[in-house]
């Protein structure tokens, strides 16, 4: 039982880490409420990592923290004529869940694909706030951006994650086991992930022999067993029934912005949304810029734990806020 | 309104169009559909060209084989007798791989059209009219390429008739077949492809979703390996009391029975062994490509024996057969004739010919298996990719998977020949110096083609990671 409680005490660690710098998603943001150019944002990103954003950011007096974990500036991507994204700006905060919300064809899944380094975006810039400093993810090449997706991300999809002959156990063993960890201790953090997620005694199930659910929760282990920091989620509970649909979730945000990480989730579930601390809509490639009431009332009961609270930034960029409850339209978003 | 899904790419959205309009007149319009459905534009060409290339080797091998085979029943010579059963054997040792490319060809371009069809099926079109539009693209993809094997059969057939067979070339013309033979072949071979499709469908015509649900992982009895050793045993000890072998003929008919009775026990032994070995590689994996690739092994211990087996029956002549031509050397190198001399070298070619002929059947096969199973799992392969899971593994994976079974069954195989051929001769007869390198340069050479076969459907694999909204 040797690794587990290193498991524990990593993703502890990192907990903390986040909520050190939690307060920091609440402040520095840029003074106007015009999302900044690209021309603005690729000079801060181009510079080390040693002053992230200082350019765009006069009020920040360079916290350990300033810039959100992850966003993305201006992003277009076209299919052919169709602007899947047409110029979306959107920032991730350490600790915040973020739904992504819109009909078919809106952009939701590219937008998800590119900030996660899957797609590259066509113009506009995606910055990821590593350890090490700010990682421009637009412009890593194919191999890197494998490797920032396997060492950095974590993901949940509604399926064809989880290699369905390995046992439960492996499948979530094996993003340590491809960074290099030796098998038996790969296996026995994924076996305190799956313990975490309630599959205790399930390990040497294949994933044929468990429910949707079950199958569910081994995938939000495999995407936490590397101690991510941000969980991309692609209708994660598309497949499931809603009783399970709603533990799938539980488990989830516990798993991520209870850890002081971060999710970002395409749904078309209203209510699997509503258990985000904000949700960001889409309509043809643009955000939308006013989130109904609706959406953000129930948002507000399902805070996520401590960190940041629920912030409703309407899509935009990193908006100064006053009353957390209230949508701030994004300029930019217009 | 069809109620086309909105989101299917265009020749699928019209589809939809056509079939109700045709209903209304009584008949789907199988013949349009199926043109329709086999626009290069929206699938991989490799998924075409892959069986096509497929059904062109297997068709071209069994012509030749056909044409060599025959022509020893033309013979008249004394030892025409022996000659002939040789073919028999030799015949019955490609029947397996031969069975083996043909059905993997026939299912993967069966398989290939599984989304489109259960598409066809979400809109209604019956089972009976999925079932004819796969049956008629298969065949005519088989007929196709049947076509073009006939054609390498004509264009190889002087190459082969440089290989000597009782003293001289055996000419071109010796090989070349009837015509009625010739398409009595394409027939049969458009025939497998039928009937492999509408096999390989009935999963999409169970469930229109096309879902493939694997619950348990494929079970092999241990029962097998212990009949299998008993057998072994039993032949040992029979073999054993036979002595010494006495002359050409009596080794001829000794060799076959032992090649029955290997044949019997590799199929007994072969996919338990394969589990065995595949358990062991799971525990002892560390890197992520043996334990997937073990772990895939294991999933179908039978299904992965099948895709070499016709290698294990062949390395296991190499073997017996092998032992016997050396054997057969020294029996020469005392007083013989010419013609037994003759014999011993036309055994020899025999047995190479075998080899390669087997080892190239084995390589196409896997590489259209191959390609199959990438269309089959293409959204994990996609999710994959999507998590960060390094090409490189996947590839590692995918060959290990073949050729881990390949390189146990030809290495097990041989040694179960040894085994059943040692009472007969003296382990310095079976590692005769002249026959073992031979034979196991053609090993090399065959390990080497079906490598270059999995390696020839990475772009099958590049073209899914490539489109991934196809997933």
């Amino acid at each position: 039982m040797g690794p587990a409680p290193d498991a524990s005490s990593l993703s502890r660690h990192q907990a903390e880490s986040m909520n050190t710098h939690s307060d920091h998603t609440n402040h520095p943001s840029p003074g106007a409420p015009v999302p900044p150019r690209i021309g603005d944002q690729q000079a801060a990103w181009s510079g080390a990592a040693s002053s992230p954003q200082v350019a765009t950011h006069p009020a920040a007096v360079a916290p350990a923290y300033p810039a959100p974990l992850l966003s993305g500036a201006q992003l277009v991507k076209t299919y052919g004529s169709t602007y899947a994204l047409a110029g979306v700006d959107i920032a991730v905060h350490p600790g915040e869940s973020v739904a992504i919300m819109g009909a078919s064809g809106s952009g939701k899944t590219t937008l998800l694909h590119t900030l996660a380094g899957i797609i590259t975006a066509d113009a506009g810039t995606v910055a990821f706030n590593a350890p090490h400093g700010i990682v421009r993810v637009n412009e890593l090449g194919e191999a890197e951006r494998s490797r920032l997706r396997r060492e950095s991300f974590g993901f949940v999809f509604q399926q064809g994650l989880l290699i369905p002959e390995l046992t439960a156990i492996e499948n979530v063993a094996l993003p340590l086991m491809l960074a290099g960890y030796h098998r038996r201790e790969a296996e026995g953090r994924a076996q305190h992930w799956l313990a975490v997620l309630g599959l205790a005694g399930l390990e040497a199930r294949r994933i044929g022999e468990l429910s949707g659910g079950q199958a569910q929760r081994v995938a939000i282990a495999r995407a936490q067993v590397t101690g991510a920091t941000v969980i991309f989620a692609d209708e994660p509970t598309g497949a499931l029934d809603s009783a399970t649909s709603v533990d799938v979730m539980t488990a989830l945000l516990d798993s991520t912005t209870g850890q002081g990480h971060s999710l970002v989730l395409v749904t078309h579930d209203e209510q699997v949304a509503a258990r985000c601390s904000r949700v960001v809509r889409l309509r043809d490639g643009r955000v939308v810029p006013d989130a109904s009431p609706a959406t953000v009332a129930p948002g507000t009961s399902q805070a996520p734990a401590p960190p940041t609270g629920p912030h409703f930034y309407g899509g935009g960029w990193d908006e100064p806020r006053g009353a957390a409850t209230t949508p701030i339209p994004g300029g930019g978003a217009a | 309104m069809t109620g086309a899904p909105m989101t299917t790419t265009r020749p699928v959205a019209a589809a939809p169009s056509a079939v109700p309009v045709r209903r209304a007149s009584g008949r789907a319009p199988i013949a349009r559909l199926t043109w329709m459905l086999a626009r290069p534009s929206a699938q991989s060409a490799a998924t075409i060209v892959l069986p096509a290339v497929a059904f062109a080797v297997t068709t071209a091998l069994l012509l030749i084989v056909f044409g060599g085979a025959l022509m020893f029943w033309r013979w008249t010579t004394d030892d025409a007798g022996v000659y002939q059963l040789l073919s028999i054997l030799a015949l019955a040792l490609l029947t397996v791989p031969l069975a083996t490319l043909g059905g993997a060809a026939a299912r993967l371009s069966a398989r290939r059209r599984d989304d489109r069809l259960a598409t066809l099926r979400l809109i209604g079109a019956t089972p009976g009219v999925v079932t004819r539009i796969t049956v008629l693209e298969s065949t005519a993809v088989a007929v196709l390429g049947a076509l073009a094997g006939v054609v390498l059969y004509l264009a190889v057939t002087p190459l082969v008739g440089l290989i000597p067979f009782g003293g001289a070339p055996i000419g071109a013309a010796a090989l070349l077949l009837d015509v009625w033979i010739v398409a009595a072949v394409v027939a049969g071979v458009a025939l497998l492809a039928a009937i492999s499709a509408v096999v390989g469908l009935t999963a999409v015509i169970v469930s229109p979703l096309g879902v493939r649900t694997r619950q348990r992982p494929q079970r092999v009895h241990w029962l097998r390996g212990l009949i299998g050793v008993a057998v072994v045993v039993a032949a040992y000890t029979v073999l054993n009391a036979l002595g010494v072998l006495p002359g050409l003929a009596v080794i001829v008919t000794v060799l076959t029975a032992t090649f029955a009775v290997g044949v019997g026990i590799l199929n007994l032994i072969g996919p338990w062994a394969i589990s065995i070995l595949a358990k062991v590689q799971v525990r002892s994996a560390r890197t992520p490509a043996k334990l997937i690739a073990a772990r895939g092994i294991l999933e179908s211990p039978k299904a992965a024996w099948r895709q070499v087996s016709g290698m294990a029956m062949t390395s296991f002549v190499a073997v017996v057969a092998g032992t016997g031509v050396a054997f057969a050397d020294t029996m020469a190198a005392g007083d013989s004739t010419a013609q037994d001399l003759l014999l011993i070298t036309d055994v020899r070619t025999g047995i190479l010919i075998t080899l390669v002929a087997s080892f190239v059947m084995v390589a196409c096969s896997v590489g259209v298996n191959q390609a199959a199973t990438i269309l089959d799992r293409r959204d994990l392969y996609v999710g994959l990719d999507r998590v960060g899971m390094p090409r490189q593994v996947m590839e590692r994976a995918r060959s290990r998977t073949t050729m881990v079974p390949l390189l146990f069954v030809v290495i097990g195989s041989a040694v179960v020949g040894v085994v059943l051929v040692l009472p007969l001769a003296g382990l310095a007869l079976i590692l005769a110096p002249l026959s073992m390198l031979v034979i196991a340069g053609c090993f090399a050479v065959g390990l080497l083609l079906v490598w270059a076969a999995l390696a020839a459907t990475r772009p099958v694999l590049t073209r899914v990671l490539g489109e991934p909204e196809r997933a």
